[in-house]
C-alpha cells in the first residue's frame, strides 16, 4: 500500500517535471520575441516594487547611519570642497550660450543642420536591488508616472549611461551600453570618422566595431555621440579608446573602449527629453 | 485537507525572505559570488516536508525570481525546477546522511544547477565568469550546515 502510494507520487512528480520543464523552455524560447517578463512586470508593478522597496531598506539604514555618524568638521570640509567645485563650473558654464550661438552660425555657414541641446532633465534615483551579477541593466525608480518613455536615454555626470528598455508604472529598467545587445553609432572627435560600439557584457570595456586596419584611430582618442541613431543626442560622451590590436589575418581591427561614465558605482542618473 | 495550513504559511515566508536576501544589494565583487539562497532554503523545505512542498513551489518561487531579476522568464524556473526534482528523487537517502555527507550531495546536486544555468546563461547570450560561478556553488555548500541548522530550529519551533 504504501510502495503504491509512494509510486504514484513519483508518477505526479515526473509529470509535472516534464510540464513545467516543457513550459519553461518555452518561455525562454518566446520571451525573446514576445518580452514576456517585460509584460508581467507592467502589470505586475504595484506588487513589485514594494519588494524592491522592502530589499532597499537595509541599505537605505546603512547610508543613514553613515551619514549620521560623519562629523561635522567633514561635512564643512565636503560642502567647501564641492561650493569651490560649482563656483568653477559656474564660470565655465557661463560660456556655453556664446559657444551655442557662435555653433549655430557656423553650422548655418555650412549649411547642416541644427542640432537641438535637450531642454529638460530628469534626476533618478537607481533602486538598489541586486540584478543577477552578469546583467547590465539597472533600475529606476521613476516610471511612466513621470512620462518616461521606451528609448529614452540616461546619462551620469561623465558620460552615456545606457537607455530606457522598460517603462513600468512606478519604476522603470534601463539597459547600459556595456549590455552585449547594445550598440550605437559614435563619432571619433579627433578625425569625425564614424566608428560602431557595441557592448561586451562586462562593464569595464565596450568594443568598436567593424574599423578597417588602415585607419586612422589611435588609443586615447575620445569617442562621442554621433546622434545619428535617432536615439542618442549628438555630442555626449562615450568613451576612451583604450586599447588597440591589430591583427594581419582579421579584416577589422580589435579596439577596446573606456566607457567614460561610471556604470557600476552609480546612486543618481540623468534623464535626458 | 487542509490546503493552507501554519506549515505553508511558514515556508511561504521563509521563502519570501529567500527572495529578499537573494536580490539584497552588495558591492559587485560579493554579488558575483553570492550564492542562490532562495534555492537553497527552497532545498531544505523539500527536504522537510517531500510531498507539500514540490515542484509547483520550485516552479513559482523560479517564476518570481525571473521576473524580479529582470531576466528572460523561464530561465531561474527551469534551473529550481530540475534541482527539486532531484531532491524528490533522492530525498530518503539524503535525510539519514550526516551533516558532511549532506555537503557532498548537495554539491552533487548543485552541478545539475550549475549546469543549466551554464547552457542558459550560453543560449541566451548572458555574459558569465565561469569561476565566479564555481565560487558562489562551493559558498553554497560551505554556509549549508549553517542555514539548515538555522532552518531547522524554525520548523521546529513553528510547525509541528
Amino acid at each position: 500500500m504504501n510502495n503504491n502510494l509512494h509510486f504514484r507520487q513519483s508518477n505526479i512528480t515526473s509529470i509535472k517535471l516534464i510540464l513545467f520543464l516543457v513550459i519553461s523552455i518555452f518561455f525562454l524560447i518566446i520571451d525573446n520575441k514576445l518580452e514576456l517578463s517585460n509584460k508581467v512586470r507592467e502589470n505586475a508593478s504595484y506588487l513589485i516594487s514594494p519588494i524592491y522597496k522592502i530589499a532597499e531598506v537595509p541599505v537605505e539604514i546603512y547610508y543613514n547611519f553613515k551619514t549620521h555618524i560623519e562629523s561635522k568638521n567633514s561635512l564643512i570640509k565636503k560642502n567647501e570642497s564641492l561650493e569651490k567645485k560649482i563656483f568653477i563650473q559656474s564660470g565655465i558654464i557661463q560660456k556655453i550660450p556664446s559657444l551655442k550661438e557662435e555653433n549655430k552660425r557656423l553650422k548655418k555657414l555650412l549649411n547642416s543642420s541644427n542640432s537641438a541641446m535637450s531642454s529638460k532633465i530628469l534626476i533618478a534615483e537607481l533602486i538598489k536591488v541586486n540584478l543577477s551579477p552578469f546583467s547590465n541593466k539597472i533600475v529606476l525608480d521613476k516610471g511612466s508616472e513621470n512620462n518616461i518613455f521606451v528609448g529614452q536615454v540616461v546619462i551620469d555626470s561623465l558620460g552615456i549611461l545606457g537607455q530606457v528598455s522598460e517603462v513600468n508604472n512606478n519604476f522603470s529598467v534601463a539597459t547600459l551600453i556595456t549590455d552585449p545587445g547594445h550598440a550605437l553609432l559614435a563619432v571619433n572627435a579627433r578625425t569625425d570618422k564614424r566608428i560602431v560600439i557595441s557592448g561586451t557584457g562586462d562593464n569595464r570595456f565596450l568594443k568598436a566595431k567593424f574599423i578597417s586596419l588602415n585607419e586612422d584611430v589611435m588609443e586615447g582618442d575620445i569617442l562621442i555621440t554621433s546622434g545619428l541613431d535617432n536615439i542618442f543626442p549628438e555630442g555626449y560622451m562615450i568613451g576612451q579608446i583604450s586599447k588597440i590590436n591589430k591583427n594581419l589575418q582579421e579584416d577589422f581591427l580589435e579596439v577596446n573602449v573606456t566607457p567614460s561614465s561610471s556604470l557600476s558605482s552609480n546612486r543618481e542618473v540623468m534623464l535626458l527629453w | 485537507m487542509v490546503i493552507f495550513s501554519k506549515m505553508n504559511f511558514v515556508v511561504i515566508v521563509a521563502l519570501f525572505l529567500g527572495i529578499i536576501l537573494n536580490i539584497l544589494p552588495f558591492s559587485d565583487n560579493i554579488n558575483s559570488i553570492k550564492p542562490p539562497i532562495l534555492l537553497l532554503i527552497l532545498i531544505y523545505w523539500s527536504l522537510a516536508f517531500p510531498n507539500q512542498i514540490n515542484l509547483t513551489y520550485a516552479f513559482v518561487s523560479g517564476l518570481i525570481m525571473d521576473v524580479l531579476l529582470i531576466m528572460p522568464l523561464g530561465y531561474n524556473a527551469l534551473c529550481y525546477t530540475i534541482t527539486i526534482f532531484l531532491i524528490l528523487l533522492y530525498y530518503p537517502q539524503i535525510r539519514l546522511q550526516s551533516s558532511l555527507n549532506k555537503m557532498l550531495s548537495l554539491l552533487l546536486i548543485l552541478i545539475p544547477f550549475f549546469l543549466m544555468s551554464t547552457i542558459g546563461n550560453n543560449f541566451l547570450k548572458i555574459n558569465y565568469n565561469l569561476f565566479d560561478v564555481l565560487t558562489s556553488i562551493f559558498i553554497s555548500v560551505i554556509i549549508w550546515p549553517a542555514l539548515f541548522s538555522m532552518l531547522r530550529f524554525i520548523r521546529q519551533k513553528y510547525i509541528s
